[in-house]
Formats: structure tokens, C-alpha cells, sequence
């Protein structure tokens, strides 16, 4: 048997779905409470969240502006065809809203919450019959697509609609995590458990805001999402989006692939287990993992304390999107913990035994599916 | 000037600088003293081989000087298209050992003028043109390997550095006993390089005299059974020594089974052949599923040097112009290639603690694994298995090529051993470089799943020699005719050897009868 050095393997601890559901219902973060993890989540939230101010103000410009365009060949470059800028696109000096994409396509096909029930409505097939009469009287390729292909621009419909929620829900996001990086820095946020109240308090206070998306044809206002659909930002989007990006995502092949014939990947949908949460953030870079394209995103908007912490850490920019993923890791794991605490059906502190029993319940179901998460990242650094 | 005395003299004095050198030196001096030696070897080398005239397959730059003439022994160097080649992978390879070895604290006077001296003696007996002398160089080079084994080695340095010793000295007597048997049979003290015929010497000797060298040799090489030695030797050694022993010590064997071998007993060799090219084919599948049972990368390694040393032998058995300029071929491929995948597992060992084929997944992992290091890996075992585009399929190509149409069953065997080559090295590739990283044995997939595995960084200066073997394998590998052109004229003039013996035994038989009858 060879000799390991011990120094060059480290596991996190897994605390048992026991444990995680105390911490739940106790009001105690899930991550440890140490100053370092507090850098590395403020400062990683706030290169997410300039990340996603460029994610969002894409997918709401794809969804408004490249509405049916049957060959989007310039929808990542939010309107601006400079050669400049047509240049450093294709010279990979840009954004990689391909992530955005990924994303948006795990929630449309995951399918959960509200937005997934709209998308299947009467209402919405006769809002899309209208658009696409509308659409097809001047466009004659889509008017030979659509009699051939009856559901395909439906489903183009579809896809931009859940293009659109997910800008209106990374827009409140991107603004939240700036907002908790200046209340970092201006000192009224210096704890894990602030930042998680922080972000359970801009959920609770979002959650109400209306999700609507409408476009323009031929010079004529249409809606998609209507506000009498009465969609909103808690339940209709953020939820099913944590439930797509978070905890199911998808199997992407990488350099470790699935066999989806030997039963490697749950023929049940609601299994899945290849979100943020669940991904590894070791095959960084691997082929086709799409988090690690975030990651370098990230990477770009780092800012200088944490880019300072990394440094001093393993193998300094050299793996410098593994700790990276492992960050945000942590943080997401604050931004869950900040959604429970914020959907509890009941007061932690209700005296009521229903009440309490309800809220148990629920810590439990949720603590189930974090057991099995990356919770190795909970713990501080030895 | 004395070209060939020069490229001796350049490591000896080189090494008893080193030894003598007064007051306390620092390891990286010694280190860089040793560097500046070994450049200007290779340097020298270089020279040789611009002063060397391909086109003519007789020794060249030929030097001698009477030694001790009683005996038989005389200074006596010469260069051709057999040993050039060689000179430079000593070279060149010797270099590298010294480049690769780094942070030696142990004794570093004493390793550096050690490895010297085994340059120093490999060039000695692939230059040498006398028996006696040869076999003083192959000697010499023993005790130094068996030193830096067993004082530089891993744990179980001593037994693996005492049968190292054990089998070679055996090889050494086998060898010595031969030479000194055909001086005693052919009744002259001439030990020079002539091949010997039939009518000088009966067939059952030159049979017997041939046996005891093809054992000798085949120790060396080595070749199965006698291959023991080898994998303890590489697992034990050092990761320098390890590429000093698989890319030159190794070539010892395979130059002394064409030349001396086929070199000397033409004519019995030719008896002997069908047979030999079963033993080749035999070696070279034993070495290729003896591989493919091993945990340990470095036994890996070393057990396919037993199969791919098999094709030398098939191509001198076949001995057509085209398999032996084949084997001259593999030999300064198998050289580069083992040079190179030994120094790669030692990188491996040094970052990650461990060869075990068992422990080790993911290393081209590329941020926390070595994903310049599995690249070289992956292009050192295709060239290994025979890839097109790198030196390895040049030289199996042209052994097969050669040997086809003379032994047809045991080339086409020693062809599946070629693609057993791909079978294991796939298995090393794939168990260790592909997947999750991990260093640590799986017992449970959930936590082995989760492990923050922090290995040190490759600096590129640690792959530097890597690279450069790598480069080489390449270059070999799409520009085969320089290498071709060096050695061509003489792996002819080799092929041709035992027709030429037997053609000039008719010429001279009748004529001999003539001249008794006249006598008569």
C-alpha cells in the first residue's frame, strides 16, 4: 500500500440530514461562521452579481429584441454590431452568456412552479395564436414554419418567456448581491448570519414583484407573460429556479460521464442531483461542464480582496476556478439557506405544535436533499 | 586527432574531477559541473557525427594502440552505423538523467561521478573494436549502476541493486567465457571483429560459443526468462537511473547480440535464427501481459521494455537489410520512449507519492491535477504502442516489414504484442489520468467523490527534459531519414554478413581441395 501524504488530500465533513434540519429550524447558518468565509462570499457574490447584471441585461434584450428571429446571430451582443465589439466577441473577450442560456434551458425543462403552469395554459396558446398571426403576415420563413411545424414557434415562445422571467429574476438578484457588497464594506453586514438575513430579507421584500413580459410586433404592444396571468417573483420563478439550477441541473458529460442506460441518471426528473449545489468543482474546464464557464466569468470580475485570499491559497491562479466554484459554493449554500428561512410556511419561533410540526416538515424535506449536496464546502478550511 | 579517445576522456576526467575535486562543493555545483561535462559529451558526440561518412558501412575514425598484446587486448576504437547512433542517445540521454536530477542531498560527489563513469564506459563498448576490450568497458559500467541503485534506490534498494548484480555478472562471465572460448578454439589471441566461418571453426563450437553469448546478451537486453532482474532494478532505482538503464544500459544487450552475436558467428546465427525468432516473439508477448497485470506504473513501464527489446531480437533473427536497420531503429526509439515515460512516472511519484495504478485517478485534471505531464504521457504511450507520426511506428513498421517474409508466425505473434502495447498503456492512461482526481484508494465513492486533492504544481523547468524527448520522438517519427541514412549502410552490410560468409566459404572450399590435391 503506497504512502499518502496526508497534506495533499483534505474532505470536508457531510453532515448528516439530521443535523443540517437543527441547524434549519434553530435559525443557525449552514455555513461555519469564520471571517474568511465571510470574504469569500461577499466577495464572490459580488463578482456574481456583476455577472449577472451582464447575464440579465442579455437575456432580456434576446427575449425583446431577438423575439423569433429564426437565426439569432447576434443576440449575444446586446444590439451593439460594432466591428469592435464583433471582434473581442469572437476573440472570447466577452461574457459567456451561454451559462445564462444553460440555465435558462434547465428551467424550462425542468418545468416546476407557476411559470411552467402559465407556459401550458389556454390563455397562453391564444396569446401566442395572435403574435404568431401577427408575426407570420410579414415574415415569410416563419409563415412556411409554422403550418409545417405547428408547435415549433410556440415553443420559440415559450423560450423566450423563460428567457425574460429569468432576466427579471437575475436583475432583483445582481442588484441584491451589489447591495450586500456595499453594506459589507460599509460595515453593516459582518457575519454569515447577516449576509443570510440580508438576502432572506431582499427575497421577502422582491417576492411580491409582478413577472410580465411583452413584445413588440409590427409596431403593436403583445403580451406573453400578462399581468393578469398574476405571476411573481418569489414562488413563480425563483422558486422553480433554484429547484432547475440549484438542485436538479442537468447531466452534462464532462470528465466523468454518466450511462444514462445502466440507470446512472434517475429516469425521474425530480431526482436529479446536478445542480450548483451537487456539481464538483474539481473537472473545472473539463469538456461541455457548464458551471465552469461561469466560473471564468467570475473570474474576470474577482474582486482584489478575494483574487489576494486565492492567492495565498494552493496553487495560486493556477486553480484559481476551482476555489472559485468552491466559494460560490459556500455563498449559494447562504442564498438557499436565506430562501428556507424566508418560506418557512410558519414563525420559527410559533409556540403552536402544528405550527411547529409544519415547520419541521419542511426543514426536514429540504435538509433531505442538502445532505446529499457538496455540504463538504460547509466546513472552514483545516 | 583521437575523435573516439576524446569522447572517453570527456566523462572519465570529467568523473575523477568530480572525486577529486578538494573542499566541500554544494550539490547544485556538482550538479551543474556534471551538467557542463555531459554538454560537452554531447557536443563531442555531435562532432563525431559531422566527421562520420554515412555512405561507407566500414568502422570509421578508427584509432588503435597496442595494450597488452600478449593477452589479446589492444586499444582499439572504431565508429559506424551501428554504434553512432547509440553514442549520441548516450549522450543525450546521460544528459538528461543529470538534468532530472534534482534536490540530491545523499552523497552528491560520489552519484554524479558514478553516472559519469557509466557514460563514459557505455561509449567505451559501443566504440570498442576488440573482444577483450568491450568486455572490459561492459564491466565497468556494473558497479557504478549497481551503486547508484542501491544507494540512491527506494526501499528495497539492496535486494533489487544485489540480483541487478547477480545477473549481470553472469551475463559478464557468459561473455567473457565466450570470447575466451572462441580464442581458445580458433587457437590465435585475436581478439578483433572478425566474423568467423565454419572452415575456420566447427559448427557445434561456433553453436555452443554462440549460445553462451546469446545468454549473455540476453540477460542484458533482456529477454524472457532472464528478464528478473529488471522490474525490481526500475522499481527500486531512481527516477535518473531508471532513464540511464532503460534508454542506454539496455542497448548494451541488443548491440551485443547484432554485433557480436550475428557479428561474429554469422553462419550459426542463421542456424540458430527460426528458433530466435520465437524467442522474440515469446519475450515480446511475456513482456506485454506481464504488463498488463501490473498495479505499480514504473513495473508497467519496465515490463514493456522486456516485450519491446523482443523486436530486436525478431529483426536480428530476419536479419534482412530492412529489419536491422528496423532494430537500429528501436533501439534509439525504445531509448527516447522509455526515457521519456520514466522520467513522466517520476513526475507522477514526486507530486503524487504514489505509482499505484489502483490510487491514482484524474491527473489531467487541468487545474489541480499535471495536465502537461498526462498530455507527454498519453504521446510517450502512442509512440510506445506504435502510432504513426512518432519513432515507435518507424521502427516496429520496419522490424515487421523486415521480418515478415522470413518468420511470418512469430512476427505476426510479436504484432499482437504491439497492440497489446495499446492495451495496457490505455490501462494506465486511462486509470490514471482519466476520471475524478484522486490519490487515495476508493472505499467509498460518496467521500472519494468529495476529495480536495491538493498536489503541487509542475513547473515547467521540471518538464523540460520531458519535452525534449517528446520533440525527438515526434521529429524521429516524421522525419525517419536522417536517422535511416546514418545507419543504413551498415545494417546492410550486417544483413548481408551471413551470405557473405557462406558465399566466400564455396569460393574458398574447392580451391582449398585443389590445393591439397596439388599438394598431394
Amino acid at each position: 500500500m503506497p504512502i499518502i501524504p496526508a497534506e495533499l488530500v483534505h474532505s470536508g465533513g457531510m453532515p448528516a440530514a439530521a443535523e443540517l434540519e437543527e441547524k434549519l429550524l434553530t435559525a443557525q447558518t449552514l455555513l461555519a461562521e469564520t471571517s474568511e468565509h465571510l470574504i469569500e462570499v461577499v466577495d464572490v457574490l459580488k463578482s456574481y452579481g456583476e455577472v449577472l447584471d451582464a447575464y440579465s441585461t442579455n437575456l432580456i434584450f434576446q427575449a425583446e429584441h431577438q423575439f423569433l428571429v429564426p437565426v439569432p446571430l447576434f443576440k449575444y451582443l446586446d444590439g451593439e454590431k460594432s466591428p469592435a465589439k464583433i471582434w473581442r466577441h469572437l476573440n472570447h473577450d466577452r461574457i459567456n452568456f451561454e451559462y445564462a442560456e444553460y440555465c435558462m434551458k434547465a428551467m424550462l425543462w425542468h418545468g416546476t412552479g407557476g411559470l411552467d403552469a402559465y407556459l401550458d395554459s389556454e390563455a397562453f396558446a391564444e396569446s401566442c395564436a395572435v403574435i404568431i398571426r401577427r408575426k407570420t403576415r410579414r415574415d415569410p420563413l416563419l409563415a412556411l414554419l409554422h403550418p409545417l411545424f405547428s408547435g415549433f414557434l410556440i415553443e420559440l415562445i415559450r423560450t423566450a418567456a423563460t428567457t425574460h422571467a429569468l432576466g427579471q429574476f437575475w436583475r432583483v438578484m445582481s442588484d441584491l448581491f451589489l447591495d450586500l457588497a456595499r453594506s459589507e464594506a460599509d460595515g453593516s453586514v459582518a457575519s454569515i448570519e447577516a449576509v443570510v438575513e440580508f438576502i432572506k430579507d431582499g427575497l421577502v421584500a422582491a417576492a411580491a414583484n409582478p413577472i410580465t413580459y411583452g413584445v413588440e410586433v409590427a409596431g403593436e404592444h403583445l403580451w406573453v407573460l400578462p399581468p393578469e396571468a398574476g405571476l411573481t417573483f418569489l414562488v413563480d420563478v425563483a422558486v422553480p429556479y433554484v429547484e432547475a439550477v440549484f438542485l436538479r441541473g442537468l447531466p452534462f458529460l464532462g470528465t466523468v460521464s454518466f450511462n444514462a442506460q445502466a440507470q446512472q441518471i434517475s429516469p425521474d426528473q425530480a431526482k436529479f442531483a446536478y445542480g450548483a449545489l451537487f456539481a464538483d468543482p474539481l473537472p473545472t474546464m473539463g469538456a461541455g461542464i457548464p458551471p465552469s464557464l461561469l466560473m471564468q466569468d467570475m473570474f474576470r470580475h474577482l474582486p482584489q480582496r478575494l483574487d489576494r485570499l486565492y492567492r495565498k491559497r494552493t496553487r495560486g491562479e493556477g486553480d484559481v476556478r476551482v476555489k472559485i466554484c468552491m466559494s460560490f459554493q459556500k455563498s449559494m449554500f447562504c442564498v438557499t439557506n436565506a430562501a428556507i428561512r424566508g418560506t418557512f410556511p410558519h414563525p420559527l419561533n410559533s409556540p403552536e405544535p402544528a405550527a411547529r410540526e409544519a415547520n419541521r416538515a419542511y426543514a426536514a424535506a429540504w435538509a433531505a436533499r442538502l445532505a446529499a449536496a457538496r455540504t463538504d464546502c460547509l466546513d472552514p478550511l483545516p | 586527432m583521437p575523435m573516439l579517445s576524446i569522447l572517453l576522456l570527456i566523462p572519465f576526467a570529467g568523473a575523477l574531477a568530480l572525486v577529486l575535486w578538494p573542499g566541500q562543493l554544494a550539490p547544485g555545483r556538482l550538479r551543474a559541473v556534471a551538467l557542463v561535462v555531459l554538454g560537452l559529451q554531447l557536443a563531442w558526440s555531435l562532432m563525431v557525427l559531422a566527421r562520420f561518412d554515412p555512405s561507407s558501412s566500414a568502422m570509421q575514425l578508427q584509432e588503435s594502440l597496442p595494450w597488452v598484446s600478449g593477452l589479446g587486448l589492444e586499444y582499439r576504437l572504431g565508429v559506424d552505423g551501428l554504434s553512432m547512433p547509440l553514442v549520441l542517445i548516450n549522450a543525450a540521454l546521460t544528459l538528461v538523467s543529470a538534468i532530472c536530477t534534482r534536490d540530491i542531498s545523499q552523497r552528491p560527489r560520489l552519484y554524479f561521478a558514478l553516472v559519469l563513469l557509466i557514460s563514459g564506459a557505455v561509449n567505451g563498448a559501443f566504440l570498442a573494436e576488440n573482444l577483450l576490450l568491450f568486455f572490459l568497458f561492459y564491466e565497468l559500467e556494473l558497479i557504478p549502476l549497481w551503486a547508484l541503485i542501491s544507494i540512491w534506490g527506494g526501499a528495497n534498494r539492496s535486494y533489487a541493486a544485489t540480483k541487478f548484480l547477480i545477473f549481470t555478472a553472469v551475463s559478464g562471465m557468459l561473455i567473457l567465457g565466450a570470447f575466451l572460448g572462441l580464442a581458445l578454439a580458433t587457437g590465435t589471441v585475436d581478439f578483433s571483429l572478425t566474423p568467423v566461418s565454419s572452415e575456420r571453426l566447427a559448427m557445434g563450437t561456433q553453436l555452443f560459443l554462440l549460445g553462451a553469448l546469446l545468454i549473455g546478451f540476453g540477460i542484458k537486453v533482456p529477454l524472457f526468462p532472464f528478464h528478473n532482474w529488471l522490474p525490481d532494478a526500475h522499481t527500486q532505482a531512481s527516477t535518473p537511473v531508471s532513464v540511464l538503464l532503460a534508454g542506454v544500459l539496455l542497448k548494451l544487450g541488443t548491440y551485443g547480440l547484432l554485433r557480436f552475436c550475428l557479428g561474429l558467428f554469422p553462419e550459426a546465427w542463421a542456424q540458430l535464427a527460426p528458433g530466435l525468432a520465437i524467442w522474440a516473439a515469446v519475450s515480446v508477448l511475456f513482456g506485454s501481459l506481464a504488463a498488463i497485470a501490473q498495479k505499480d506504473m514504473k513495473r508497467m513501464v519496465a515490463y514493456s521494455s522486456v516485450g519491446h527489446m523482443g523486436y530486436i531480437l525478431l529483426a536480428a533473427a530476419a536479419a534482412t537489410p530492412v529489419a536491422i536497420l528496423g532494430a537500429v531503429f528501436q533501439m534509439v526509439s525504445h531509448g527516447l520512449i522509455s526515457a521519456l515515460l520514466f522520467l513522466l512516472v517520476g513526475i507522477v511519484y514526486r507530486k503524487t507519492g504514489t505509482r499505484d495504478l489502483t490510487v491514482l485517478h484524474g491527473l489531467l485534471n487541468p487545474e489541480r491535477g499535471l495536465p502537461f505531464t498526462g498530455t507527454l504521457m498519453i504521446l510517450g504511450v502512442m509512440a510506445s504502442a506504435g502510432m504513426p507520426g512518432m519513432a515507435g511506428f518507424i521502427s516496429e513498421f520496419m522490424v515487421f516489414r523486415g521480418s515478415i517474409s522470413a518468420y511470418p508466425l512469430a512476427t505476426l505473434l510479436s504484432m499482437l504484442g504491439s497492440g497489446l502495447t495499446a492495451v495496457y498503456f490505455l490501462l494506465l492512461v486511462n486509470r490514471a489520468f482519466f476520471g475524478r482526481l484522486a490519490i487515495t484508494p476508493v472505499t467509498d465513492p460518496v467521500t472519494h467523490g468529495r476529495l480536495d486533492v491538493q498536489l503541487a504544481p509542475v513547473a515547467p523547468r521540471e518538464t523540460i527534459p520531458a519535452t525534449g524527448l517528446a520533440m525527438a520522438v515526434v521529429a524521429i517519427g516524421l522525419l525517419p531519414a536522417g536517422l535511416g541514412r546514418l545507419s543504413e549502410s551498415t545494417s546492410t552490410a550486417i544483413a548481408q554478413l551471413p551470405a557473405l560468409v557462406s558465399a566466400l566459404q564455396l569460393a574458398s572450399g574447392p580451391l582449398l581441395g585443389l590445393q591439397a590435391g596439388g599438394l598431394g
